[in-house]
């Protein structure tokens, strides 16, 4: 008893002994080991400095998870560690490769455009009509700048998908981080009612870039509507077209990462434009996670609406007793919730059976997947920072 | 057009007869590109100038009927009420048929590639009968992949799917009348 009152509390409930959270925390410390220093790794001190830095912030982050039975606040600060690490090492390799974060036309034809998760939804049609590939990048890794080619993507993403769902919107995007960074940045939300409506945003977006991709045999997205192109690479614009495609670029960026969350607190730019997130929310079905609203234990005081960073709960879901389509697992409602009545779930088990388990291997699996793909950015990004400082 | 019929709530009938008048206007402009191809001649699709502001105008009509579409979509609302007449398939024969046709010969006219060198090879033809004849099974080797979408009026059954349609219709309208501006700007649009 005299333990349990020198130790800290987070909310409303005791946090799990130091011990505890260790051994819960060893797989992801070995695995972050294995990820981080394998053999025929990186080399080089600068390398082997942010491969550790990297594993230790990976490691310390899950173990607090572990510790506090809190998921959000350490998740958000992986996610947006990706989102501002993720520019700053890719643009020092294309500026290293290429000398411009413009793609010149040349280079696409030439098929070394980077692939990156956001056109696949686009090339599903095009690819079973014709058997062709709308993207001018390279099936097999090595073609792109990034190394990683269409083909590696793809099977990547499947992979993720069909064990955490949505979760990649929260756990994967190297997008998501910097919107999710600008809405931490306010106390409190300057606009509080947002119409529903705009909830429907993705799906439009993404009904027009694959209808537009079929009808043209381009990757549409790509070339007219992803924001993150004002922080990536864009379209060098030697024509008219090319001016706009950027003007675009910049517009989106400027209004839906960066005004939009500062004035909003949510992540407005996956909940209203983003057609990957959508095109994930159909995907979500194959996994067994998902969030679930305990109506035993509900009293509908808004606080999981307000905490949502994507308007993934509305009042019609949380009497439904589960979130929207859109949500994506971070878990902001569980830890919002002072009732405990939103809960990890996995499905086919009862709802308020063991919601910490839940949380437990779905973290697991989502946590492994950071520590390889988010990881390996944000050791990408602390090496180039270091580069610059050596 | 998928985004248009997403936007009304029809059954299999009207959407068939939405898709016919779309298709008949598009054979319409088809047959009526075709028989001037044959009579300009290859010379003026050849030419480049003039085919651009044309291609330009052309794009910024249909942005602006998508989203006079999409604006008259507005009053659609549940499964019970009826839908504006501008709109409502189901209700308006003369102004579906206008709206479905007018449709239709805009992205009929558009002068995509394709459509390009089959009008110069209408053109190389020599005669307006086989000129016509030429656009009229370029025309049903193209239509095959609307007959699908008769059934997609089916699937609106909800406001989501409604809204959703009209956001499209103006996300689409938008890319048209960009690309519309940039080519009646006459700069250098490509390459």
């Amino acid at each position: 008893m005299a333990s349990n009152a020198c130790m800290p509390r987070f909310g409303n409930e005791a946090p799990r002994s130091a011990g505890r959270a260790v051994l819960l925390t060893l797989p992801i410390l070995l695995w972050s080991l294995l990820m981080f220093f394998h053999p025929g790794g990186n080399t080089g001190r600068l390398w082997l400095i942010a491969d550790g830095i990297t594993a230790v912030f990976m490691t310390t982050l899950f173990f607090m998870m572990m510790r506090t039975r809190r998921t959000y606040r350490w998740r958000r600060w992986f996610f947006v560690s990706v989102g501002v690490l993720f520019p700053i090492g890719f643009i020092h390799n294309v500026m290293a490769m290429r000398g411009t974060m413009g793609i010149p036309i040349e280079e696409m034809i030439a098929g070394r455009t980077p692939f990156c998760f956001m056109p696949i939804p686009l090339l599903i049609l095009p690819a079973a009509f014709t058997r062709t590939i709308v993207f001018p990048g390279s099936i097999l890794p090595g073609g792109g700048m990034s190394g990683s080619g269409i083909a590696s993507m793809v099977g990547l993403w499947l992979a993720i998908t069909l064990v955490i769902g949505k979760g990649w919107c929260s756990y994967a995007c190297f997008f998501g981080g910097i919107e999710e960074g600008v809405a931490a940045v306010p106390k409190r939300a300057k606009i509080r009612k947002i119409d529903p409506r705009w909830r429907l945003g993705p799906w439009a977006v993404l009904m027009a870039m694959v209808l537009l991709s079929l009808g043209l045999f381009e990757s549409a997205y790509c070339m007219w509507l992803c924001p993150f192109k004002a922080v990536s690479e864009y379209v060098a614009a030697r024509n008219t077209v090319g001016l706009i495609q950027n003007g675009i670029f910049m517009l989106l960026f400027g209004g839906l990462v960066i005004a939009l969350p500062l004035l909003t607190k949510k992540r407005t730019q996956c909940s209203f434009f983003c057609p990957f997130g959508a095109f994930q929310s159909i995907f979500n079905k194959a996994s067994i996670f998902e969030i679930k609203i305990d109506q035993t234990l509900c009293k509908p005081c808004a606080l999981c609406q307000t905490a949502c960073p994507t308007m993934s709960l509305s009042n019609e879901s949380i009497a439904r007793g589960e979130t929207l389509m859109s949500c994506m697992k971070c878990g902001a409602c569980v830890d919002a919730c002072p009732r405990k009545a939103a809960v990890w779930h996995i499905k086919g088990t009862e709802v308020a059976g063991k919601p910490e388990r839940a949380r437990l291997m779905f973290l697991y699996a989502a946590w492994a997947m950071a520590v390889m793909f988010g990881g390996s950015i944000i050791a990408q990004g602390i090496a180039t920072i270091l580069h610059f400082l050596a | 057009m998928v985004p248009s019929l997403l936007t009304e709530r029809a059954g299999l009938r009207p959407n068939a007869r939405f898709l016919s008048a779309f298709l008949g206007a598009r054979l319409l402009g088809y047959l009526l590109f075709a028989a001037v191809a044959s009579e300009i001649g290859a010379l003026a699709l050849k030419l480049p100038a003039p085919r651009v502001p044309l291609m330009g105008g052309v794009d910024v009509l249909l942005a602006c009927m998508l989203v006079w579409y999409a604006y008259s979509a507005r009053h659609i609302c549940g499964q019970a009420c009826s839908g504006s007449k501008l709109v409502n398939i189901s209700t308006s024969r003369d102004r579906r048929a206008g709206r479905a046709a007018a449709l239709g010969l805009l992205t009929g006219l558009s002068l995509c590639p394709p459509f390009v060198v089959a009008g110069i090879r209408a053109a190389q033809l020599g005669s307006v009968v086989q000129a016509l004849l030429f656009f009229i099974f370029f025309f049903v080797g193209t239509s095959v992949w609307f007959v699908p979408f008769v059934g997609l009026g089916c699937v609106a059954r909800n406001q989501a799917v409604i809204m959703v349609a009209r956001m499209t219709m103006v996300l689409v309208a938008l890319y048209y009348l960009s690309l519309g501006i940039a080519m009646l700007i006459g700069r250098k649009v490509y390459g």
